[in-house]
C-alpha cells in the first residue's frame, strides 16, 4: 500500500460520490460544481501515472473551458432559489434499477478480464513527443485527425452564429 | 554561480529526511514543509504588494499614502489583515451557502497551484514540470470558476453583473496570455521553465528575439494586466457602477482571501513574464562577454527574480493609476479584434525566425 | 508520403475546397439576393459529384488511418448525389424573404456535414471515424434548429444534439472498451486481434447501440420522428437518406471487417432489430396524420430493411445495402421534394389536406405515387428491386422466417403508403389545395429521382456493378 493507491482509492470514493451528487442535486450550480470535483479527480488519475500532459489538458479543456461554458450558460439562464423538477417517483425507481443493473453487467464484465499492463512508464512521454507524434503523418502519427478537428470547430462555431444571428420579425 | 545553488541544499534536506523515514512519511513531510514555506511566502506576498500598492498609487497621485502606523505606514497592511481576520463574515439571507463559501476557496487553491510552479532561483522550486507553461495557464483557468460562482450564490445583482465581465475578461485574455508565452516556447523549444531559463544563458528573450519577442512581450502585459482583472481593465469590480463586483458581499477572511489571490495573481503574471521573456533568476548576460556575464553572477539570482518581477509589477501598477477603465465592449473588441490576430500573425512570423535562424 | 497520394482523398479535398468557396462567395452577394451565391455552391457540389466518378485510386493514407477504395467512392457518390438533390430541393425554401441573408451558413454547413460523413466512411482508425461521425451531426442539429421562428424546430435541434451526444458517449464507451482489449484503435489492428469475449461483446454492443442512434433502429428511435416533423423539411429529407445511409455504410464495413470475429455476436443482434425495428417503424407510420412524422417512421421500418442486407456479411449483403440506399435517396427525396414543395406553398403538412390533390397538381402527385410505390415495393420500380435483393441476401445466410416476417411487413407497409395515394387520388375534398407551380429546381430534382427510381430498377448493371466492387472488397480482406 504505497501513497499513490491510496490517495486512488480516496479519488475514486471521491468521485463516486460526487457524481452522484452531481445528477441528484435539484440545484443546476452545484451539480456544476460536483461535476467539476469529478473532473479533478480525472486529472488526478492523470498524475497519478505521471501523464502529466494529459492531466494538464484535462484541467484546461474540462474545467478551464467546459465548465466555465457551463457555468456561464446557467448564470446566462437560471436564478438562485430555482429548483430543478423532481421526477416522478416511478420514474427514478425504473431509473435507479436501468443504472444499477447495467452498472452490475459493466462491473462484471470488466472485472473478468484481464488488461494487459502496459511497461511504458508515463514520466518518459515528453511534450515534445507528443507535439512531434501529433503532427505525424505516418502510423501512430495524428495529423489527419487534428485537421478534421479544425473544420469540425469551423463548423461547429458558424452552426452556432448561424443559430444566435437571428432576430426576431417585427420586433425591433 | 553555483555559491548561489540551491539544489544541493533541497537535496540534503531530502536526504536528510529519508535516513530516519519511510518514503511515504518523507512524502508527506515533504508536502507540510512546501505548502507551510508557499503559505508563509503567500502572506507575507499578499502584505508586501498590497502596501506597495497603496505606496505607488499615492506618489502617483501626489499623496503620501499611508502613513501612521509604523514607520511610513509600514505596518499598516499587517494592521488591516488583523482587521479582516477579526470581522464578522456576514451571508446574505438567499444566499447558496455551500457556493457562496466555496468560492473563495476555489480561487485562492487555483492561485497556490499556479504559484508552486514558478522557479524564484536556481533549484528553488516546488514543481518543475515538463510542461510547466501549460500547467500554470491550466490551473489559473481554474480560478473563473471561482469568481463565477461567488458572484452568482451571493444574491446580488451587482456580484453577478461582476462576475459576467470577469468571466467572460478572464476566458478571452487567457488566449492571448497563453499565445504570447508560446511565442517565445517557440523560441525556447521547451515548455519547462527550468529549460527556457537556461535557454536564456547567453542573453533574455526580450533582447534575443527581434521585434516578435517585444510584440510578444507587450501582448502578454496587457492581456497579463486584463487577465487578473486589474486596472484599466477592472470592470468586473469597477466600483462606481458595481460597488465591489463579484466580493460585494464578502467580508472579513473570505474577501481577505480574494483581495489576496488578486494581488498574488499580479506576482504570478509578473513572475511568468519574468522569467520567459527576462530570463527568470538568470542574470543579465550578453553573449560571450565572459568577464561582464562574471560580474552579474555575482549578483544573486533570487535578488534577480525579484528584482525583474517587481519591475514588471510596478510596471502594471503604472497602468492602473494611469489608464482610464474601458468599457466592456471596448474591453472584448481590444481582445478579439487586436490581441488575438496581432498574436496569431506574431507566432507565425516568430516560427518564421526560428526556422530560419534569424535570431541570436 | 509523396503530396501525390493526397488524391486518394479527392472527393474530400474537393469537398474543403467547396466550403472554402461558399465561404468567400458569402461575403460577395448582398443580404437580400443571394441567388448567385447559391449558383455557385450547385455548381460546385455538381462538380464534386461528377468528379467523383473518374476512376480513382485506391489505398490508405496517413498509415491506414483513411482507407479509401472503388466501393469508399460509390458511397460517397451516393451521398454526394443526396446532397446535390438536398440542395435543389432547397432553394424555394431558401429565398424566401427574411431566409436569404442566412442561406450561406445553411449550405456551408451542408457541405460541412458531407465532409464529415466522407471522413467517417474512410476511416481507418477509431478517432477518425468518431470525428468524421461529430462533424456529420454537430452541424446537422444547427440545421434541423434552422427555423428559429417555430419553436418545434428548436425543439427538434435540441432533441438531435442531446441525443447525439448520449449515443456518442455510448459509442465511445464501447470503442474505449474494444481499445482495453485491443491495444490499438487502428481498424487493422483491432480486426487482427480481437476475439470474442464478454468483454469484447460489450463493447461492441455499446458500440453497435451508438451507431443505432444514428440509423434509427428502434430501440433508439425515439428522437426520429419528433426531429423529422420539427426539423425544416428539407433538413428533414436530408437526415434520413444522407445521415441515415452514412451511417448505415460505415456499420457494414465496421462490422465486416472490425468486428469480422465477433460475428457470432452481431448476428442475433441484429436479427432482433430487424424484427422489432420494421415491426414498430410500421405499425407506428399505420397512424400518423402528419406527413413528416409518417415518412420518419416509414425511414424506421426501412433502416430495418437495410439491416436485412447487413445480416448477410458477405458481398451480396454489402451490394444490396449499397443499392437499396441508393434506391432509398431517390424515392424518399421525391416524396419529402412534394411534400417540401407543398409545405413551401401552403404551409400545410398533414396528410388530409392532401385529399383531391391530384385534382389540382396532377404531376406532383404522381411523383408523389411513384415514390410511395418505390418505398413499397411495387414490382416495376427500383424499390422492388430494392427490397427483392435484400430479401435474397438475408435468404442465402438461411434467415428463412426472418425473411418471411419481413415480406409480412412488406405487406402491411403497402397499406399505410397507398393511404397517401388513396388521398391524393380518390378522396373528395370541398377545398382541396391549389394549383401551384413549384420553382425550377425542384422540378429538376424531381424529374431527377423518378429517373433514378426508374433507371437503377431497370438497369441491371448497376446492381452487378455494386455486387462485383463488394465482392472485391471482402476479397482484399482476406
Amino acid at each position: 500500500m504505497n501513497a499513490l493507491t491510496i490517495i486512488f482509492y480516496i479519488m475514486a470514493v471521491l468521485m463516486v460520490v460526487f457524481s452522484i451528487m452531481a445528477v441528484t442535486s435539484r440545484k443546476l450550480l452545484r451539480a456544476a460544481i460536483y461535476l467539476l470535483f469529478v473532473l479533478i479527480g480525472v486529472a488526478v488519475f492523470y498524475l497519478a501515472v505521471d501523464y502529466m500532459f494529459l492531466a494538464a489538458v484535462q484541467v484546461v479543456v474540462y474545467m478551464g473551458g467546459i465548465l466555465v461554458l457551463i457555468i456561464f450558460s446557467i448564470l446566462l439562464t437560471s436564478h438562485l432559489g430555482e429548483r430543478l423538477q423532481v421526477v416522478k417517483p416511478t420514474t427514478m425507481l425504473f431509473a435507479a434499477v436501468l443504472s444499477l443493473v447495467s452498472a452490475g453487467v459493466v462491473i462484471s464484465v470488466i472485472n473478468g478480464f484481464t488488461f494487459i499492463t502496459s511497461t511504458f512508464e508515463g514520466d518518459k512521454l515528453t511534450v515534445a513527443h507528443i507535439g512531434q507524434q501529433l503532427l505525424s503523418y505516418d502510423q501512430f502519427g495524428y495529423v489527419l485527425p487534428f485537421e478534421v478537428i479544425s473544420i469540425l470547430l469551423l463548423a461547429a462555431m458558424i452552426a452556432a452564429i448561424a443559430i444566435a444571428k437571428y432576430k426576431h420579425q417585427g420586433k425591433s | 554561480m553555483n555559491i548561489y545553488d540551491f539544489t544541493g541544499l533541497t537535496r540534503s534536506i531530502h536526504e536528510g529526511l529519508s535516513s530516519s523515514m519511510s518514503p511515504l512519511a518523507v512524502t508527506v513531510t515533504e508536502f507540510v514543509i512546501i505548502a507551510f514555506a508557499f503559505m508563509i511566502f503567500f502572506t507575507i506576498l499578499g502584505l508586501v504588494l498590497v502596501y506597495a500598492e497603496r505606496k505607488i498609487c499615492a506618489f502617483f497621485q501626489l499623496r503620501l499614502g499611508p502613513m501612521r502606523v509604523g514607520k511610513w505606514g509600514l505596518a499598516q497592511t499587517a494592521a488591516d489583515a488583523v482587521k479582516l481576520i477579526f470581522k464578522e463574515p456576514m451571508i446574505t439571507k438567499n444566499a447558496d451557502k455551500f457556493l457562496f463559501n466555496l468560492a473563495p476557496f476555489i480561487v485562492i487553491i487555483s492561485t497556490f497551484m499556479a504559484l508552486g510552479a514558478l522557479p524564484f532561483a536556481k533549484g528553488l522550486h516546488a514543481l518543475d514540470f515538463d510542461i510547466g507553461i501549460l500547467y500554470i495557464s491550466a490551473v489559473s483557468s481554474i480560478g473563473v470558476i471561482g469568481i463565477l460562482i461567488a458572484g452568482w450564490s451571493s444574491d446580488n445583482k451587482y456580484s453577478l453583473i461582476g462576475a459576467m465581465r470577469s468571466g467572460a475578461q478572464v476566458v478571452s485574455y487567457e488566449l492571448s496570455v497563453g499565445l504570447s508565452l508560446l511565442t517565445i516556447v517557440v523560441l525556447a523549444e521547451s515548455l519547462q521553465f527550468s529549460e527556457i531559463i537556461a535557454s536564456q544563458e547567453a542573453g533574455w528573450w526580450i533582447f534575443r528575439g527581434h521585434i516578435p519577442a517585444l510584440i510578444a512581450f507587450c501582448v502578454f502585459m496587457i492581456a497579463g494586466t486584463a487577465e487578473t482583472n486589474r486596472g484599466p481593465f477592472d470592470l468586473a469590480e469597477a466600483e462606481s457602477e458595481l460597488t465591489a463586483g463579484f466580493h460585494t458581499e464578502y467580508s472579513g477572511l473570505k474577501f481577505a482571501f480574494f483581495f489576496l489571490a488578486e494581488f498574488v495573481n499580479m506576482f504570478i503574471i509578473a513572475a511568468i513574464g519574468a522569467t520567459v521573456f527576462l530570463g527568470g533568476w538568470m542574470p543579465f548576460h550578453i553573449g560571450h562577454w565572459a568577464g561582464f556575464n562574471q560580474i552579474m553572477d555575482f549578483i544573486p539570482p533570487i535578488v534577480w527574480f525579484f528584482g525583474k518581477t517587481g519591475f514588471l509589477i510596478f510596471l502594471m501598477m503604472w497602468f492602473k493609476w494611469t489608464f482610464p477603465r474601458l468599457r466592456i465592449d471596448q474591453l472584448l473588441t481590444l481582445e478579439w479584434k487586436y490581441l488575438l490576430p496581432i498574436n496569431l500573425i506574431n507566432i507565425l512570423i516568430m516560427a518564421f525566425v526560428v526556422l530560419m535562424g534569424w535570431h541570436f | 508520403m509523396s503530396f501525390s497520394d493526397f488524391l486518394l482523398m479527392r472527393n474530400e479535398l474537393l469537398l474543403v475546397a467547396a466550403a472554402v468557396i461558399i465561404l468567400i462567395a458569402d461575403m460577395s452577394f448582398s443580404d437580400e439576393n443571394k441567388r448567385g451565391l447559391y449558383n455557385i455552391s450547385l455548381l460546385t457540389m455538381i462538380i464534386i459529384t461528377v468528379l467523383g466518378f473518374l476512376p480513382a485510386p485506391s489505398g490508405k493514407l496517413f498509415g491506414g488511418m483513411y482507407i479509401t477504395g472503388d466501393i469508399y467512392i460509390l458511397m460517397k457518390n451516393i451521398l454526394n448525389i443526396a446532397t446535390v438533390i438536398v440542395l435543389l430541393q432547397s432553394r424555394g425554401w431558401l429565398e424566401k424573404p427574411g431566409q436569404q441573408k442566412r442561406m450561406g451558413e445553411f449550405i456551408l454547413l451542408l457541405v460541412s456535414v458531407l465532409i464529415g460523413m466522407s471522413y467517417m466512411i474512410s476511416s481507418g482508425h477509431f478517432i477518425m471515424f468518431y470525428l468524421g461521425m461529430e462533424l456529420a451531426t454537430i452541424p446537422l442539429a444547427a440545421l434541423a434548429a434552422y427555423e428559429l421562428n417555430k419553436s418545434k424546430s428548436a425543439e427538434a435541434g435540441i432533441k438531435l444534439i442531446l441525443l447525439a451526444a448520449f449515443s456518442s458517449g455510448i459509442l465511445l464507451f464501447g470503442t474505449s472498451l474494444i481499445y482495453a482489449a485491443a491495444g490499438t484503435l487502428y481498424f487493422e489492428g483491432v480486426m487482427a486481434i480481437l476475439d470474442s469475449t464478454a468483454f469484447t461483446t460489450l463493447g461492441l454492443i455499446l458500440f453497435f447501440a451508438g451507431l443505432g442512434f444514428k440509423i434509427s433502429l428502434v430501440p433508439f428511435h425515439l428522437w426520429t420522428a419528433d426531429v423529422y416533423e420539427g426539423a425544416p423539411t428539407n433538413v428533414t429529407s436530408f437526415l434520413s437518406v444522407a445521415s441515415k445511409g452514412a451511417a448505415v455504410f460505415i456499420l457494414v464495413i465496421i462490422l465486416n471487417t472490425v468486428f469480422k470475429s465477433l460475428n457470432d455476436v452481431w448476428d442475433p443482434m441484429v436479427y432482433a432489430l430487424i424484427i422489432i425495428t420494421i415491426t414498430i417503424g410500421n405499425l407506428f407510420a399505420l397512424r400518423q396524420r402528419n406527413i413528416k412524422r409518417f415518412l420518419a417512421f416509414s425511414s424506421i421500418a426501412q433502416a430495418g430493411f437495410i439491416m436485412l442486407g447487413v445480416i448477410n456479411d458477405g458481398g451480396l449483403g454489402m451490394a444490396t445495402v449499397i443499392y437499396f440506399v441508393l434506391v432509398y435517396v431517390f424515392s424518399n427525396l421525391a416524396a419529402f421534394g412534394v411534400a417540401a414543395a407543398i409545405e413551401n406553398e401552403t404551409g400545410k403538412e398533414s396528410i388530409d389536406d392532401y385529399n383531391g390533390f391530384y385534382r389540382t397538381n396532377p404531376r406532383l402527385s404522381l411523383v408523389m405515387m411513384l415514390a410511395m410505390f418505390s418505398l413499397a415495393g411495387i414490382p416495376p420500380f427500383a424499390g422492388f428491386f430494392g427490397k427483392f435483393f435484400l430479401f435474397t441476401a438475408a435468404a442465402e445466410k438461411g434467415y428463412y422466417i426472418l425473411t418471411l416476417i419481413a415480406v409480412l411487413n412488406t405487406i402491411i407497409s403497402l397499406y399505410y403508403y397507398l393511404l397517401v395515394i388513396k388521398a391524393m387520388f380518390i378522396d373528395k375534398n370541398g377545398a382541396p389545395i391549389g394549383y401551384f407551380k413549384s420553382d425550377t429546381a425542384m422540378q429538376v430534382s424531381l424529374v431527377i429521382c423518378i429517373l433514378g427510381i426508374i433507371v437503377t430498377g431497370f438497369t441491371s448493371g448497376v446492381f452487378d456493378y455494386m455486387v462485383n466492387l463488394s465482392q472485391q472488397f471482402f476479397l482484399t480482406l482476406q
